[in-house]
Parts: C-alpha cells; structure tokens; sequence
C-alpha cells in the first residue's frame, strides 16, 4: 500500500462520504441509507486491516511511523510565521487504534440495523445512521491526525454527533436535557484544550505531535522563559490538553454527563462507551505522554485515574438500570486507563484502551439485545430495571454467553483480555507505588476498584441472567432469541475477542504460563507500543504530500526487548516480582469479587440489604452519585454561574444599555434638536425661502422696470441720466 | 441789428412751432407746426452762417421729412379702438394731463440738469456775441467733407441706402 | 443779443418741448415729431458752438450729419409705423404689445 494521504484518507472519508449521502438521502430512502452507512465503515474497516498487517506484521521496528503532511494554510509575515499543517501520523498504536475503530464500528452498525428497525423506519428516517456515520468518521480523523489542531477539530465534531445521538429520543423528558449536559461538560475540557493548544502553538510555532516531541527533547518546555502564568509551559499545556480528556474520558470531576449519555439508544451508547467519544480523550492523553511526563503531571493524572475507577465502581454498585451499571463501569474503566497513564504504563493503558473497547462494545450490545427485548405491554415502553429482570438466560441463550465472556474479561479473571491489560496498569501502579508515595494512594483505588468491579458486574450478570424472573408478566412476552446475523453475530465476534490470547501470547501477559515462544515474538503488543522515546524526535523529518515514504527513516529495525529496556539485572527481577505479586493479587481480588456476588445474589447467604441498612447514608450518597450532580447543578451552576450570568446581563442590560446605549440616544437627541433648528431656521427659513422671497423680490422691481412702455424706459433713462450727471 | 431782428423772428418762430407741436391736439396740426418750428431752425442757422445748413434744413425737413410725415399720418389715420387688449380706456392718442403732467415732470428734471450744465457757459460768457464776416460755408463744407471727413460721410451714404431699403422692407406687406 | 446764450436757451426750450412731446403723447408719429425737435435742438447747439467758440466748421458737419441720420431715421421709423399700422390697426404706443409676455 502507497501511504500518501489520498491513500490513506479514504479511511475517514467513506463514512464521510456516508453521512453526506445520507443526510440527503436518509428521509426517502431509509433502507439504501443503512447499506450505505454499513458500508461505507466496512469499507473503513478492510483499509484499517490493510494498515494493521501493514504495521504489525511488517516487522518494524517499534518506534517506526509514517507522517505526511500538507500546508493547509500559512500566516506568514509581520514577524509571524504560522504554517498551519494538515496530515497523517501513522505509528504502531494508530494503527492497532484504527483496526479496533473500525471493526468495532462496523459491528455496531450491523448490529444497529437490528436494534433500530423498528424504531420509526430505522431510526429516525435514517438520521441515526447518519450521525453514525459521522461519528466513526470524525473519530477516525482524529485517529489519524498529527496535529493537535485537527485532533481539536474532530474533537468537538464527535461531540456534536454525541449531542445529537444522545438527544436521539428527543421527545423523552431527559434525553434532551441530557445531551446538552453531555455537550456543554465536555465543553469546559475543551476550551481548556484549546488554550493548550494556543500555549504550544504561541511557544514553538507548531502544533503536530512530531514538533511537539521534538520540542520536548530539545527541552523547549520546560525552559523557564516560556513559562505561563509563572508555571512552566509543560506543566500549563500538559494540564490544559489533559482538562480535554477529563471532559471527553468522563474523569473526575467532569464525569457527570457520562451516566446521562445511555438516554441514546444503545447502539450509540456502545458507540460512545467503546470505540469512539471515550476512547479519544485517553488516546489523546496517551499522544500527549511526553509531555505529562516531562511536566510531572503524571501523580496527578494517577490520582484523577484513581479516584476515577474506584468512586465510578462505588456508584455501580448500587445503580438498578441495567445500562447505568455499564456506564459507570465505562467510568470505571477509563479510570483505569488514565490510572496507566498516570503511573507511566503507556502500552497497558492502550492496551486497556483496546480490550475495554471490545468487551464494552459487546456489553452494550448485549444490553442493547436484552432491553430490545423486554418491551412492555403497558407502557409501550423498553425496560431496563434489573429488578424487573431475572432468569433471562433461559430465554436468551447467545446473549448470555456474549456478556458472560465480556463479563469475566471486564473482572479481571485469567485467560480473558481485561485480565491482561488491567492487570499490567495494576503491576505498574504497584511498582510505582513502591518507589514513590505519591503513588500508594492510587494503587491502592486501583485494586479496591477492581475487586469493586468484579463483584457489580457479576451481581448485574446474576440479577438479569440468574435466577427466578421477577416479572413474570413481561418474562412471558420476551420472545425466545434465534440466531440472527445481525443480533447474535456482532456479539458472538466480540466475545471471541475478549480472549486473552488475541493480545498477549502468554495469556495472563505476566508470563506466570509461558504458553507462547520465550523469545516474546507472540508478544506483539507490549513490543510495538511503547512509550515515544523523544529525542528521536530530535531529526525528524516531514514530507509534504508524500512522495516517499518516511518509513524507516534513521529507526533501525528491532526485535522486542524482554528486558524493558532495563539493563540492570537486579531490577528486572524486581520489577518481575512485582509484577507476579500483583497478577496474583489481581486474581485473588478478581475472583473474590465474583464469589461475593455469588454469595449475595445467588446463593443469597449474605443479605445485601444488610449492607444498605447498615451504611444507609452511603448508600444514600451512591445512589445519588455522590451528591456531585446536586453540586454542579446547585452549587456551581445555581451560585456561581447563574449570579455570574446575571451579572453579566445586568452589565449587558443595566450598564451598557441603559448608560451607553441609551445615553448615546439621549446625546443624538440633543443633536437632533439642534440640527433640527438649525435646519429649520436657518436651512430651509434663511436659505431655501430666503432664496425664493429674494427672488420674488427681484422679481417684483424687475417685472416693475421691465414694464414693456418704452416712454417708461425714456422717463428711466432721463431720470438715471440726471442722476448720473448730478452725481458728476 | 439785421442779425438780431432775424435772430429774434426766428427764435419766436421756432419756440412757437415746438409750442404747437405739445400744445395741439391734432397730429396734423402738430406736424404743421413741427414744419414752422424747422423753419425757424433754419433761421438760426442763417442767423449763425451756415447757410448751407439752413438749406439743407429745408429741404431735407421740410421738403422730405415732414411731407413723409404727414404721409404716414394720412395712411395711418383709420379706425381707432379706444380700448386695448386688456379692456381698459386707452390713453387718448394725443396724451391726456396725467401724461402732460408726467412729460412736464421729466423735463423739468432733466431741465434743471441741462441749465446747471449750461448755467456756467452763460454766466462766463461775456454776451458780446460777435459774429465774424459771413462768407459762403458751402466750398468749405464740400472740401471737409471729401477731405477730413470723407469717412463719415460714406458712412452716411451707406446709413441712408440702408435706412432706404430697410423702410421699403418693412413696410411692405407680407404675403400670407 | 445774438449771442451763445441766446441760441442755448432756444435750443434748450426746443429740448424740453421735444421731451414733453415724447413723453407725454402716445401717438407713434407725434413721438417721432418729438425726437425731431431734439435732433434740431441738438443740431442747433452745436453750430451755435461751433460758431462762437471754435470758429470752423466741424459742427457744421455734424449737424449736417444729424440731418442725414434724422431723414433715415424718420424713414425707418415711419416704416415701422406703417407697418405696425397694418398689424394693430392702431398707431397707439400702448397696443405695441406684441413683445411682452
């Protein structure tokens, strides 16, 4: 494949292409709109391939990337120079990113097609789909990006489309509210994303993530003459791009609109919490890494991570909708990833980031396939109450099983993917935890979180799943599932995916069962993520419009390190210690969880309501998300910005318009007057009738001379001759 | 003491032609006495020695201009509205004492005028008038005239050739 | 007796009558009578001065002149009024109108 970028754009322009054909063609032909849409992100999916067999089996070497770029626009002159650059930057993660993307992608697309269909002619007249559409395409744009400009740009166009797929129920009371919650949260990290845009673009002249490492390496950022506000630039952009993902990943503070966002239908629920909104805030905080690092924002980012996984955990506990749960475990999760991020574990975050990706997709979907079905009678409505659920596995055997697997993988049991990726950002965080106390605090979230998430998930599964129906009357109309392609296939593909296997060759990713070659090669992942090594940076070239390729420009091919990188043998073995400490932990913690749910909601030996009558004023505070809502809304909107919004009305209105605009008023008035005289008396009563009396006047001694008589004129001439000689 | 009892006859004859001429309420008798008045002209002339002048006066006045007048006053003496175009009373055609009046005014301004211009001529003149010898102008005048002022007076000649046939013009009635 | 103020005072009666006849007749022809009067009291000053002042002949001349311009003037004139004459039918100087508006 010729990587230039009219190669490569296609990726993001097939569900371009898609949405702009459906926007028009969506109300007359819903059906067509729906190939279209499946299509064009298929065809989305075979390029993404193309790239991943590229990338990851071409055997390069792990630092190896391919970047081309285009002059969008320059704002050289008057001492400025500004060259706005557009183009693509393809290394290892993008394209192990794009392949999820677009896979995941499609098989939320097929199954939408099921999930939608009766939902008013395939959502809408087809609007679901071309919102869809957009939403894969602006996510996959801002996959490719290699600029933080263009990333911004995809940015906010994936929030418009959540905005639009989470008020897709328009007519429901808190669908509308809650996309404009969704909208306007992610709005305060983005408007601090973009004032770290402006901060690196004012102080290196650049916004592309190479310049940006290679910015980094010759120590630009943290050079005290650039300093902002009196903290260094690293620190001021760091923070501010990392307030973007705060918004977008949905960490504390800014989770709030996250839970909000399952008044969409669940498709793009799955869409949202999977592939696309989430996945972009930690894929951008994993872009930015040298840049937190070099800062000293990484203890922040572990405590935001932390504190993240860990209260999102808490709240799931007690949530009764079945796609709260979900949602808060989507928290949770993305905790999780910043947790890694935090702590320095770049390849485990991302790889948490593609695992969590595929076992989120599939409980969504899953969740999608149960609600689709539980349809009651009465209210004409989709139910989602747990309460209400209870022995569905009789009736829905495929959907059992999907979410089971996805299940055991979000826990964290052995041989499934969270296992591998959660278990490493685990080991890391204790690692760093060890050296550094900051770090305890976190590590010790993390794992609290994750007994935490092994014990709702599994009590979710039982409570739906397990044992008696509660409801028999709605359990008596839920129809028996047949395999269909487009119920059943998507989720079964996932579900395949959530095996270990796919992403570490050890299966547990500890080597604990060395089940894959000892040289590493099945280690595919660990060895092609890494950590971008800045001062490689330092010479970096890049090619406008992409004649050649810059592949393999001065990165020697290499084979995976064992030895991370380290040369101290003492400390690999430590680092190995720990890493067994933790697995084992992990495990330990993993399966308590699940037993604790069995315990409770199975066997029913411990009574959960002893839990809530005991701690009732924290059960109180989780299920009213910390009271964190009631603060936004009471304290922060109600006392800080509504008095700052009437302020700012009073200014508008009292002051402005009051003095300026209407003493401007008063002072034309006086003008007016004025004017108004003087037009009157001396305009039109001097000039204009002076002109006319004058010459009426003239008129009257002109027509009086000009008589006609000529013995008039021979009395003038005498009369006008004596006096002239007279006057002699 | 001939040239003053002909200075003084002429003199009375002139002032009472110009007398008739604004006293009669005839046009007729007005041209008449405008003929008379010439005559005394003539005198005066004689008085002074131009006696190529006097007879020029005579004949051109008398002779042509007044018996031209008269013509005129004949052709002209038809049907006469006493109204004009605007309906009112026309001024009789030989004025009325509003205009006498008027006419007596004017002339009084511009009389007081011309004997203030003349007042010093009188006064600084001595009254003794004497006149030099008489002796025929009429050699004297043909030679100024081909000689100094030879240009006025084809001036003149081209002037009454095109006085001549601007009257014929005129006067002759148009074609329809 | 026959001096220069003598003639000047005959020419200056003659002057006046012709003004008062100008003026105050309106008859066209009766005009003309007076402007003849003028003309002669003009011509009769200047061979009074130029007999008693400059001793030559010039003002001869110039009367001589006035004479001529006097016949064609009042050979014009009278051409005027005939014709006026065969439009109005009047010779009245207040029905030569034709010229205001």
């Amino acid at each position: 494949m010729d990587y230039t970028i009219s190669t490569i754009a296609w990726i993001v322009l097939f569900p371009f292409f898609a949405f702009v054909i459906n926007a028009f063609l969506a109300r007359k032909a819903t059906k067509i709109a729906v190939i279209i849409s499946c299509g064009a992100i298929a065809l989305s999916s075979v390029w993404a391939l193309r790239i991943f067999k590229d990338f990851i089996f071409g055997n390069y070497a792990s630092d190896f990337y391919i970047r081309k770029v285009f002059t969008w626009f320059d704002l050289n002159g008057a001492g400025l120079s500004f060259n706005v650059n557009m183009g693509i930057y393809i290394d290892n993660m993008t394209a192990i990113m794009l392949l999820m993307v677009t896979v995941v992608a499609t098989l939320i697309h097929i199954f939408s097609t099921y999930y939608m269909k009766d939902d008013m002619n395939y959502g809408r007249d087809g609007r679901f789909f071309v919102y869809m559409s957009l939403f894969t395409s602006a996510m996959l744009g801002l996959v490719l990006s290699d600029n933080l400009l263009s990333v911004f740009i995809f940015w906010e166009l994936m929030g418009f489309c959540s905005y639009s797929l989470i008020g897709h129920y328009y007519e429901k009371d808190g669908a509308g509210n809650a996309n404009i919650k969704a909208f306007m949260t992610t709005r305060v990290g983005d408007v601090f994303f973009l004032l770290g845009i402006l901060a690196i673009w004012t102080n290196i002249g650049s916004v592309g993530f190479v310049e940006m490492y290679a910015a980094i390496a010759d120590g630009v950022f943290t050079d005290p003459a650039n300093n902002v506000f009196g903290i260094s630039l690293a620190a001021f952009a760091g923070m501010s791009i990392f307030m973007g993902t705060i918004g977008k990943s949905a960490q504390f503070p800014l989770q709030v609109w996250l839970p909000d966002a399952m008044y969409g239908p669940t498709p793009c629920s799955a869409l949202i919490h999977a592939a696309t909104m989430v996945a972009a805030g930690v894929y951008l905080s994993l872009r930015i890494f040298p840049l937190l690092d070099v800062a000293g924002l990484t203890p922040l980012v572990a405590w935001i991570g932390g504190i993240t996984a860990f209260g999102a955990a808490t709240i799931a506990l007690v949530q009764t909708d079945f796609k709260a749960v979900l949602a808060y475990s989507t928290i949770s999760q993305l905790g999780y990833m910043v947790l890694g991020v935090g702590v320095g574990s770049y390849n485990a975050a991302f790889m948490h980031l593609i695992t969590h990706a595929i076992f989120k997709a599939c409980l969504f979907l899953s969740a999608g396939s149960v609600i689709h079905s539980l349809h009651d009678h009465h209210t004409h409505e989709h139910v989602q109450e747990m309460p209400r659920m209870g022995g569905l596995r009789h009736k829905m055997k495929f959907t059992w099983f999907a979410m089971w697997c996805c299940t055991l993988a979000i826990a964290g049991i052995p041989f499934f993917s969270g296992f591998v990726s959660k278990d490493r950002i685990l080991g890391d965080a204790l690692i760093q935890a060890l050296h550094n106390k900051v770090y305890i605090v976190p590590a010790i979230l993390g794992f609290a979180g994750a007994l935490l998430t092994a014990f709702y998930m599994c009590r979710m599964m039982f409570l739906t799943f397990h044992g008696e129906p509660r409801d028999k009357e709605l359990y008596e109309h839920i129809p028996e599932e047949k395999f269909s392609w487009n119920r059943n296939l998507p989720l079964l593909i996932l579900a395949v995916f959530t095996l270990g296997v796919w992403f570490s060759g050890s299966l547990t990713g500890q080597k604990l069962v060395k089940v894959a070659s000892p040289e590493g090669k099945l280690e595919w992942f660990s060895t092609l993520v890494v950590k971008p090594d800045v001062n490689k940076f330092k010479t970096y070239t890049s090619e406008k419009w992409g004649n050649t390729d810059t592949r393999v420009k001065g990165i020697e091919k290499s084979h995976y390190d064992p030895k991370h990188g380290m040369t101290n043998e003492e400390e690999i073995h430590h680092v190995h210690q720990v890493h067994v400490i933790g697995a084992i932990a992990s495990i330990f913690i993993a399966f308590a969880g699940v037993f604790i749910a069995y315990m409770m909601y199975i066997r029913k030996s411990w009574n959960p309501g002893w839990w809530v009558s005991t701690f009732s004023g924290w059960y109180r505070a989780l299920q009213n998300k910390y009271y964190m809502d009631d603060l936004y809304i009471k304290g922060v909107i109600q006392k800080g910005l509504l008095p700052l919004n009437r302020f700012l009305a009073w200014i508008d209105m009292g002051l402005y318009d009051r003095y300026i605009v209407d003493g401007w008023a008063g002072v034309s008035k006086v003008f007016y007057t004025f004017s108004k005289w003087f037009d009157d008396l001396w305009v039109d009563t001097v000039m204009v009738d002076g002109t006319g009396a004058s010459v009426r006047l003239f008129n009257v001694v002109l027509r009086t001379l000009q008589s006609g008589k000529i013995q008039f004129y021979f009395i003038m001439i005498i009369v006008v001759l004596a006096g002239y000689i007279l006057a002699l | 003491m001939f040239i003053d009892i002909m200075f003084i006859l002429s003199a009375l004859l002139t002032l009472g032609g110009a007398f008739g001429v604004v006293a009669s309420k005839n046009i007729m008798h007005a041209c008449i006495y405008l003929l008379g008045s010439l005559f005394g002209v003539a005198g005066l002339y004689a008085t002074l020695g131009a006696d190529f002048l006097a007879a020029m006066q005579l004949v051109v006045y008398a002779g042509g201009i007044i018996i031209l007048m008269l013509f005129a006053i004949m052709l002209t003496g038809g049907h006469k509205e006493a109204v004009n175009k605007f309906g009112l009373d026309k001024i009789p055609s030989m004025g009325s004492v509003k205009t006498f009046l008027i006419g007596s005014f004017s002339s009084l301004i511009i009389g007081s005028v011309v004997l203030k211009i003349i007042a010093s001529i009188i006064n600084s003149h001595d009254g003794s008038g004497k006149l030099p010898e008489f002796s025929s102008s009429v050699e004297k005048i043909g030679t100024l005239l081909v000689t100094d002022h030879v240009l006025s007076f084809e001036i003149s000649s081209v002037l009454l050739l095109g006085a001549l046939v601007g009257a014929a013009v005129i006067s002759r009635p148009r074609k329809q | 007796m026959v001096s220069l103020p003598s003639f000047l005072f005959v020419s200056f009666i003659l002057f006046l009558a012709g003004i008062v006849v100008m003026i105050a007749r309106k008859n066209v022809i009766a005009i003309l009578l007076g402007i003849e009067l003028i003309l002669n009291a003009a011509a009769l000053n200047f061979v009074a001065y130029t007999r008693f002042i400059n001793n030559n002949l010039e003002g001869h001349i110039i009367a001589l002149f006035i004479i001529v311009i006097a016949a064609a003037e009042a050979a014009v004139g009278l051409a005027i009024v005939i014709r006026f004459y065969q439009i109005r039918e009047s010779i009245h100087i207040d029905d030569a109108t034709q010229l205001q508006s």
